[in-house]
């Protein structure tokens, strides 16, 4: 493992490897570069599909791939302004809060089957589920602190859709457990390896998975919190500067830790993929598991041009009937579907 | 609420639906149809009596200001503008001025008048351009500018003297075609109809 890096002590290697983890891949700069990827992505696709050409003098020769950059370069010169009724604590410091508990969860993701020494737990996907459920609170308070009228209904809104849709969505994880029947993710890998992967065991509770992910991270049509033609841009209406760069980062970040998540719980991870040490059993799976998590970002981003936006109370409806009554269905299938194989 | 009657689907129908947006959605994303210009590369060919930016004709303009009277919007304004100092009188004609009964001839004006156009409000409408009694206005088909500074901007009387240049001055001009499949196409300018 790591032989070229032969000048540095053994006992080091495994801190060595979480730092990797942590602050390259998949961590902070893989995070990085597919948040300008997805974004130019999402720009483009719902730019061909309108009949436009999306970004693209910022970088002519690659579509204007770094427009992104330069949209945050921009930001970052600019003023931050905290307004005068604002709670300020809650406003300066929950931005850099959302986007650490966004990125949180990727730490107890799996992406290879060496991850256990890693991370050596046997309960990764309740905590991976436990911590993307931290930050539509955050989304609360933020909305609350920032003493605007679009922030505070962007909140409400928030409140409403976050308690019809966190039910089904802890349905769908919990079909899923009772699918594979352990909550470690490496296992639950294992498993789909040696069957079938979980997209084809139980649909039903992948595609009530993928709606959820769809109303946490605010993607079209359930981009009804941040709304931009209704409520300027919900909770976070009154940011600017680089707190603005943060805030429009959050949702794809979190879509990130989801997307991960999915790949991981219902299309089998790393699965052609296994092998032991650094390489064989973190980087190769990794790659992987991390192009099966852009492929489902890149379709749910997709959505964006195809759909227009729910209402708020018909949203709230399709929670709590058919995507509930999904959820259900799913958790039966899944009790069935265990029993038939194992 | 519960009397009214939308068209429900099936659940079945609605699954189509939802598999038919997709799909749609796909199809025009792997083969695009686009209608907007590409705008600084191409741009489009434009009627020789488009009505766009005007330039002044000095030595034609008489400062009668019809044209700011004419203007809608205001946008034109009359500037005084100094002339050069009229050559002094001969000292022969001033003596006979003192000696004959006639008055003196009035001095040739200091200033003259000019108009000159904010650009930000007008709205293009050329009544100038028609009332204009000497047609001192040069019209043209230029109807995109940009600038870097603010202080290009800021019409002046010399700016006003010749026609800005367009940014897509250097592009490729092209003619918007209806088509059938498309909407809208693009041709070069060449080409058959």
């Amino acid at each position: 493992m790591m032989t070229f890096l032969y000048f540095i002590p053994n006992s080091w290697l495994p801190l060595l490897e979480s730092a990797f983890y942590a602050l390259i891949f998949p961590g902070f700069v893989a995070i990085l570069l597919l948040a300008f990827f997805i974004i130019w992505f999402e720009r483009k696709a719902a730019a061909r599909v309108q009949m436009r050409y999306g970004p693209l003098w910022v970088s002519k020769r690659t579509g204007g791939i770094i427009q992104l950059l330069a949209d945050m370069i921009r930001f970052s010169f600019q003023e931050f302004i905290v307004p005068q009724g604002a709670d300020f604590i809650p406003f300066v410091f929950l931005p850099g809060l959302l986007l650490a508990f966004s990125v949180l969860p990727t730490v107890f993701i799996p992406i290879g089957p060496d991850y256990s020494h890693i991370f050596p737990s046997s309960y990764t996907l309740l905590l991976a589920v436990a911590f993307t459920l931290v930050i539509p609170v955050y989304l609360v308070v933020l909305g609350w602190a920032a003493d605007n009228k679009f922030s505070f209904i962007g909140a409400l809104r928030e409140a409403y859709l976050l308690i019809s849709y966190e039910v089904p969505f802890i349905l769908a994880v919990a079909s899923a457990f009772l699918l594979y029947g352990t909550l470690d993710l490496v296992k639950i890998v294992g498993i789909q390896e040696s069957t079938l992967p979980g997209i084809i065991l139980n649909p039903i509770a992948a595609i009530v998975y993928i709606i959820a992910v769809i109303r946490a991270t605010g993607r079209v049509p359930y981009d009804i919190v941040e709304a931009d033609s209704e409520l300027v841009f919900g909770p976070y209406t009154e940011y600017s500067s680089l707190m603005f760069g943060f805030v429009m980062g959050v949702p794809y970040i979190e879509l990130y830790s989801y997307s991960l998540l999915f790949s991981v719980l219902f299309l089998s991870g790393w699965a052609p993929v296994t092998g032991i040490g650094f390489l064989g059993g973190l980087i190769l799976p990794g790659i992987v598991t991390f192009v099966k998590a852009v492929i489902v970002m890149c379709f749910l981003v997709f959505l964006r041009a195809v759909y227009p936006r729910y209402k708020l109370d018909k949203a709230v409806r399709a929670g709590w009937s058919w995507v509930f009554y999904l959820a259900l269905i799913s958790l039966l299938l899944s009790a069935f579907v265990s029993r038939v194989l194992w | 609420m519960s009397d009214q009657k939308t068209p429900r689907k099936s659940a079945l129908g609605e699954v189509k639906g939802h598999i038919d947006a997709l799909a749609t959605g796909f199809k025009y994303f792997v083969d695009p149809h686009r209608m907007t210009l590409d705008y600084p590369a191409e741009a489009m060919e434009l009627p020789k009596n488009y009505r766009g930016f005007f330039r002044l004709i000095d030595e034609k303009c008489i400062g009668c200001s019809l044209c700011e009277i004419v203007c809608p919007s205001n946008a034109i304004v009359m500037m005084q503008l100094p002339v050069a100092q009229p050559p002094a009188p001969k000292a022969g004609a001033q003596g006979s001025q003192q000696a004959g009964a006639q008055p003196a001839p009035r001095p040739a004006p200091r200033v003259k008048k000019r108009p000159l156009v904010d650009w930000g409000m007008c709205i293009f409408c050329y009544f100038c351009v028609d009332v204009c009694p000497t047609e001192a206005f040069e019209p043209s088909n230029i109807h995109d500018l940009s600038y870097f500074e603010e202080s290009e901007y800021r019409p002046t009387f010399e700016g006003f003297l010749k026609l800005p240049e367009s940014p897509s001055r250097n592009s490729r001009k092209v003619v918007a075609r209806l088509d059938e499949k498309n909407g809208i196409r693009y041709e070069e300018k060449g080409d058959k109809e």
